[in-house]
């Protein structure tokens, strides 16, 4: 990991599109902003990780066929019209 | 002059049915053996963009709303299912960009489609509302949003379903 200093004001350039400003500094937060071409998506990181992570969690699940029909079975038990609990 | 939000698209089928039969929802959205294209893959497997979106067709020949989104010519499948199935009043943003990249001219040309997370028990499967699967079926692109207001993780069974199986037994 590249480790730089900024001042408020101050910005780095990663690869030829895209820019990251510090915008203020207040308390032991960092406000930034952040320039990038449309298509390069720019996420908190621990969202970016979240979803990852749910995305290999629902992936090849082992006898998923069995769960999805164990699932289907209970949806399907409920009566049409039955309200919400 | 584009919508700022979209609410999950609801073909008179299946607002009649929400739980009908995926073979049919797939054909209704011409979605049937149709290869989809995701140009950035999902999150987590960028490499994996070529896909076949099929119906779960459960042993006993019963309806299913689920489908599963299967990897061609890999070994990687996901089950997904429609908001709409679930009774979910799902809305997402439609930019610009999203629209282009999915080559839509409306944002009623897309549809979401929830990634379900299977776990041991019924009670702990959950739908991802936070990273829906965007789909343009006419044109076969997809893409995976992230909507960070959304929940990661939504029960697919209301609480209080198992308590209300007991019940009815």
């Amino acid at each position: 990991m590249l480790i730089l200093s900024r001042r408020p004001g101050e910005s780095v350039t990663i690869g030829d599109d895209i820019t990251v400003t510090i915008v203020a500094i207040s308390g032991s937060q960092v406000r930034l902003g952040i320039a990038a071409p449309r298509e390069v998506r720019v996420l908190r990181e621990e969202i970016h990780k979240a979803i990852q992570e749910e995305n290999r969690a629902a992936a090849n699940v082992p006898e998923a066929g069995r769960k999805l029909e164990d699932a289907l079975k209970r949806l399907q038990s409920k009566k049409p019209g039955e309200p919400d609990k | 002059m584009l919508s700022n939000d979209y609410k999950a698209k609801n073909p008179a089928n299946l607002i009649n049915n929400p739980a009908g039969a995926a073979v049919d929802r797939l054909a209704a959205l011409g979605l049937q053996d149709k290869e989809l294209f995701l140009p950035a893959g999902l999150l987590g497997f960028p490499a994996y963009q070529h896909y076949k979106l099929e119906p779960f067709e459960p042993g006993d020949g019963s309806e299913s709303p689920f489908l599963l989104l299967n990897a061609v010519g890999h070994e990687l499948t996901f089950p997904l299912i429609h908001p709409a199935s679930m009774g979910l009043d799902y809305r997402f943003p439609s930019s610009a960009e999203l629209l282009a990249a999915l080559g839509a001219r409306v944002p009623e040309d897309l549809l979401p489609l929830l990634i379900v997370t299977l776990r041991e028990t019924l009670e702990e499967i959950t739908v991802n509302l936070q990273g829906p699967l965007i789909v343009n079926p006419i044109a076969a692109l997809g893409a995976q949003l992230v909507l960070e207001d959304q929940p990661l993780r939504h029960p697919l069974l209301k609480p209080g379903a198992a308590e209300d199986l007991m019940r009815s037994c």
